[in-house]
């Protein structure tokens, strides 16, 4: 990870003296703004990928020598199939779509979209799907048997 | 828990009786970062046939002196939602659709780190894409104030139509699209490679697509601001592009803040694509692969300080700075284009359609790349902008990388994403009518411009002088149209009856993993993936003997 | 080969016809060859009839000698590369992977190629928008210098001849003329009440985008006579087409009974104050 967080630095570390530069030059206000806010998103990741990476060993993928076998075991949560994220676009659409051509739409649409982005972060921890956001040890705390072992291979 | 199946067999299945709908169903649900790649393929190139339809019109506008086929206020529309839908809902789509299917198989993982937000990002981009055409179903038509949409041209006193409000927010829903996408090709480079894929063994178009998603975290903020910003002065009276207070030059420094690292989003994926198909057909590994990625992440830092070149017209720029950074960016650029030709010199370059798709590139993208050095220059700039100069200059350098590349990635991973080939003759065919075309079309136009013909001109007068050259651009154009038609006939004819391809690297010099699982690849991509000990997983282990005959099956079993 | 000719070699001949009928269309439709011949030198360039043009002009013929070459070098590398090494045997070629001192080259050459072309930039760049000197009211201090307000407007042009007080006004279907005189230093001082246009004659080689709520200035001399076409060259609209106006550049003499003629033209509107500003 250090070399994502070494990329995300140089960039903000370059910006650096060309936004100095404009701003001397030029007093441009909008254009020093964009740059200097660039510094900071670069910075900001910058410094989480660093930290992150200083609180880790390497990871296997981050060695050259590493075996394919360190990778076994579940690698991820990658939900099967799912009707939500079509359900907000269509309610940011409306959302937007309202923002133009009247309150009432907005309304209508932001309500969609609330509907939607909630079904969207609980789906996998209500219902019959109940088990499958939640980590084998969460589970077993909660008192639930997992209805799959099979979460890395999905449907 | 694992399959033990061999990796290498053909996928033997016959098509199962599905309930009516449940296809339809499956696509509307689908979070697999396959399919939506090609949704996103599919899709943008109907965006990208609907841009290319009004870009006939607007030629056969411009064929003759006098008005024939359109009126002025139509023909301002045609152009600003050509540029907007080729900009916009083409080019990065398309990106995102060969991203979306090929970085997760390049990199040994086995979906995207977040599918759900994966589908939203494409269902907002379809929204967002019709919003934006619908405008010209409206009763006063679609956006007419150009694709930079300068202020005050865009306000609601000079652009009342309600198209032009549907082009703000389609152009947010998409834009938002966009953003979630960069995030979550960013989150599954940095957390979902596989072991042994460092940063410096991942394949160049991964890198390019991490550079470009960078670049769309910082510019799409900047523009989805400005078009909130914009819909408060068109709706709720505020006054912040307001001409007195300076709000024609803030426009465009904050459209052109996106707007140039927007131009290097579209073309760095396509560079990357490229990047892939060139090793291949020379039988040889990308040269100076470490050149490339430095040279990759220059163009990307330096993308972002040059944007105001777009605005030496106006006399308020800081002409030495945007000019120096400008020029300084023709230089990675220049080393990329080395490395495409060192990789090709002493290989065994075979010629079948993604290959002479990628030459076909090299050449265009060359003068392309030639013209924008000139531009960079402000002095020159004076003349040539706003002409058919630059007009001629950025179809060259996007056309010849977005378009041109798009083909190339299509005839190169069909075989991966459909398990057949698309038939080579009619590849041959599609790749001579789209350069002769291109080149007919565009080549001209830099004399135009240099002459006095401006841009989003509808019409010219018959002593300009400028009708033979415009007569032969419509020509042109007419054979670009042209030249869809055996692609999209391939395409059809292919998917069902194309020649199969067999085992998992049908071109037979593939070095990235993709090339390393079966065409196409089951629903999370491997089953088994070899050793990785270099940028080229996929090669060393096909050809040990290349690699100093080190064992690349990840265990005896997989053998 | 003798005999049936193939599908190939008729395509190839039909190719050829096709080619010659283009070129003989594009070469026989009416433009004067020699004209033709020395506009191509210029790679569609127009005669510039200002200094400052000139100055423009040499840096763009010698920038796209500069490109030419660079140009045609790399398309021989690619053609070289791709003929000179297809495909001629199963053998793995050797994997070379970089090449240090190749790479440094490639990435110093263009650097260098740049750099003359920045520094011969700056140089012109600070020519062309050089301004004599101006008084603290922002008028120019020489009393030899004609100040030109320039109003680009929705969708018609305004010229007003600050000194002398009179001011031209195009309409639809009578294009505004600017009549200049040669061998003077004129600033050009111009805005817009609407939206943003664009100042453009083509054989200045130099256009000034007129905004709203900036006033822009530079300053031109022109040594040839004669009437030229101008263009709007930022689209404003509708009639973005349909602004042209009319440049006429005449001898310092011809200009003063001119504007005398503009003075006393009854029909002449008379300023009462100077313009320029954004009204």
């Amino acid at each position: 990870m250090r070399i994502e967080a070494a990329l995300f630095g140089f960039l903000a570390a370059f910006l650096v003296p060309a936004t100095v530069i404009y701003w001397i030059f030029s007093e441009d206000w909008t254009g020093t703004a964009c740059l200097a806010f660039s510094i900071l998103l670069a910075a900001m990741v910058a410094y989480y990928l660093w930290f992150t990476a200083r609180r880790m060993e390497a990871r296997p993928e981050d060695r050259p020598d590493a075996e394919i076998a360190e990778g076994a075991g579940e690698v991820g949560f990658f939900a099967p199939h799912s009707w939500w994220p079509i359900g907000m676009a269509f309610g940011f659409t409306v959302t937007a779509l309202g923002l133009v051509i009247g309150p009432f739409l907005a309304l209508m649409g932001g309500a969609v979209l609330a509907y939607t982005t909630l079904g969207l972060l609980f789906e996998f921890y209500v219902g019959v799907n109940r088990s499958q956001g939640h980590t084998l040890g969460q589970l077993r705390a909660m008192g639930e048997r997992p209805t799959s072992m099979r979460k890395f291979l999905g449907d | 828990m694992t399959l033990l199946t061999n990796a290498t067999t053909p996928v033997q299945y016959r098509r199962p009786r599905n309930p009516a709908g449940s296809q339809i169903v499956k696509v509307l649900t689908t979070t697999d970062h396959k399919t939506i790649g090609l949704l996103y393929l599919t899709t943008s190139f109907f965006f990208f046939l609907a841009a290319g339809l009004m870009a006939m019109i607007m030629r056969a506008e411009l064929a003759q002196p006098g008005l024939q086929v359109v009126s002025a206020e139509q023909y301002n529309q045609l152009f600003t939602m050509h540029g907007t839908v080729m900009m916009f809902l083409f080019a990065p789509p398309a990106a995102y659709g060969f991203a979306n299917f090929i970085m997760p198989l390049q990199i040994g993982a086995p979906d995207m780190s977040f599918p759900r937000l994966n589908a939203f990002s494409y269902w907002l981009y379809l929204f967002g894409g019709l919003t934006v055409l619908a405008g010209f179903i409206t009763p006063q038509g679609a956006a007419s104030f150009g694709w930079f949409a300068y202020a005050p041209l865009n306000n609601a006193i000079h652009s009342p139509q309600l198209g032009a409000d549907l082009w703000i927010i389609g152009l947010l829903a998409a834009g938002l699209g966009t953003i979630l996408g960069a995030v979550n090709f960013i989150t599954t480079i940095i957390t979902l490679r596989a072991p042994g894929m460092t940063m410096f063994r991942m394949p160049i178009f991964t890198w390019n697509m991490l550079v470009t998603s960078i670049l769309v975290l910082f510019a799409f903020p900047v523009i989805t601001g400005a078009f909130f910003a914009l819909l408060a002065d068109r709706h709720l009276g505020a006054q912040v592009y307001d001409a007195a207070n300076g709000g024609a030059i803030l426009w465009q420094h904050l459209f052109w803040f996106f707007g140039h690292p927007e131009v290097y989003i579209v073309a760095l994926p396509f560079f990357g694509v490229i990047s892939e198909i060139i090793p291949v057909f020379s039988r040889k590994p990308m040269f100076g692969y470490k050149g490339l990625v430095f040279a990759t992440i220059a163009i990307g830092a330096l993308s972002m300080t040059v944007w105001a070149h777009h605005m030496y017209p106006t006399g308020a720029v800081l002409l030495p700075f945007f000019a120096f950074l400008s020029f300084l960016i023709a230089v990675p650029t220049g080393v990329k284009f080395f490395n495409w030709i060192g990789t090709m010199w002493r290989g065994q370059v075979t010629f079948e359609t993604p290959m002479i798709f990628a030459i076909g590139f090299l050449i265009t993208f060359l003068l392309g790349g030639l013209t924008g050095v000139l531009l960079a220059s402000p002095p020159i700039d004076f003349h040539v902008t706003d002409t058919y100069f630059v007009v001629a200059h950025f179809h060259y350098v996007l056309f010849g990388t977005v378009v041109f590349a798009f083909f190339g990635g299509v005839y190169y991973w069909f075989p991966k994403l459909t398990g057949r080939f698309l038939d080579e003759r009619l590849g041959k065919a599609h790749f001579w009518t789209v350069f002769i075309g291109f080149h007919t079309t565009f080549l001209v136009q830099h004399w135009l411009g240099n002459d006095g013909m401006p841009r989003r001109y509808v019409n010219y007068a018959p002593e300009d002088g400028f009708t033979t050259l415009n007569t032969v651009s419509t020509l042109g154009a007419l054979l670009l149209g042209v030249s869809t038609l055996p692609f999209i006939y391939n395409v059809i004819v292919s998917f069902r009856r194309g020649t199969v391809a067999q085992g998992d690297d049908p071109w037979g010099f593939g070095n990235s993993l993709e090339w390393a699982t079966s065409c196409p690849p089951p629903r999370h991509n491997f089953v088994t993936l070899p050793r990785i000990r270099s940028e080229r997983p996929a090669f060393d282990l096909h050809y040990p003997e290349a690699a100093g005959n080190v064992e690349f099956h990840a265990s005896p079993e997989t053998r | 080969m003798p005999g049936r000719p193939t599908a190939a070699s008729r395509r190839r001949r039909a190719g050829l016809r096709l080619g010659t009928a283009l070129a003989l269309t594009v070469l026989l439709s009416g433009c004067d060859v020699e004209q033709a011949y020395e506009s191509a030198l210029r790679f569609g360039l127009p005669e510039p009839i200002s200094e400052q043009g000139e100055n423009i002009h040499d840096l763009y013929l010698a920038s796209n000698a500069a490109a030419l070459v660079v140009g045609v070098f790399v398309l021989f590398l690619i053609l070289f590369a791709a003929i000179r090494y297809r495909k001629k045997s199963d053998a793995l070629p050797r994997q070379v992977r970089y090449n240090l001192p190749i790479e440094v080259l490639y990435t110093a050459v263009p650097f260098v190629i740049i750099s003359v072309l920045f520094y011969y930039t700056v140089l012109s760049q600070n020519y062309v928008n050089e301004l004599s000197e101006s008084n603290k009211d922002g008028e120019p201090v020489a009393a030899d210098v004609i100040e030109i307000g320039v109003v680009g407007f929705q969708w018609n042009w305004q010229f007003n001849y600050v000194q002398e007080g009179v001011q031209v006004i195009g309409e639809t279907g009578r294009p505004a003329q600017l009549v200049l005189p040669t061998d003077t230093t004129i600033r050009f001082v111009q805005s817009s009440p609407d939206v943003i246009h664009s100042f453009w004659v083509p054989e200045w080689l130099f256009k000034r985008d007129v905004i709203p709520g900036r006033v822009n200035t530079f300053e031109l001399e022109m040594h040839e006579e004669g009437e030229f076409v101008g263009r709007c060259a930022e689209l404003c609209g509708e009639k973005h087409a349909y602004m042209n106006f009319s440049l006429k550049v005449v001898s310092p003499e011809e200009y003063e009974s001119y504007i005398d003629g503009l003075q006393a033209d009854p029909n002449a509107e008379i300023l009462t104050a100077p313009a320029g500003s954004s009204s």
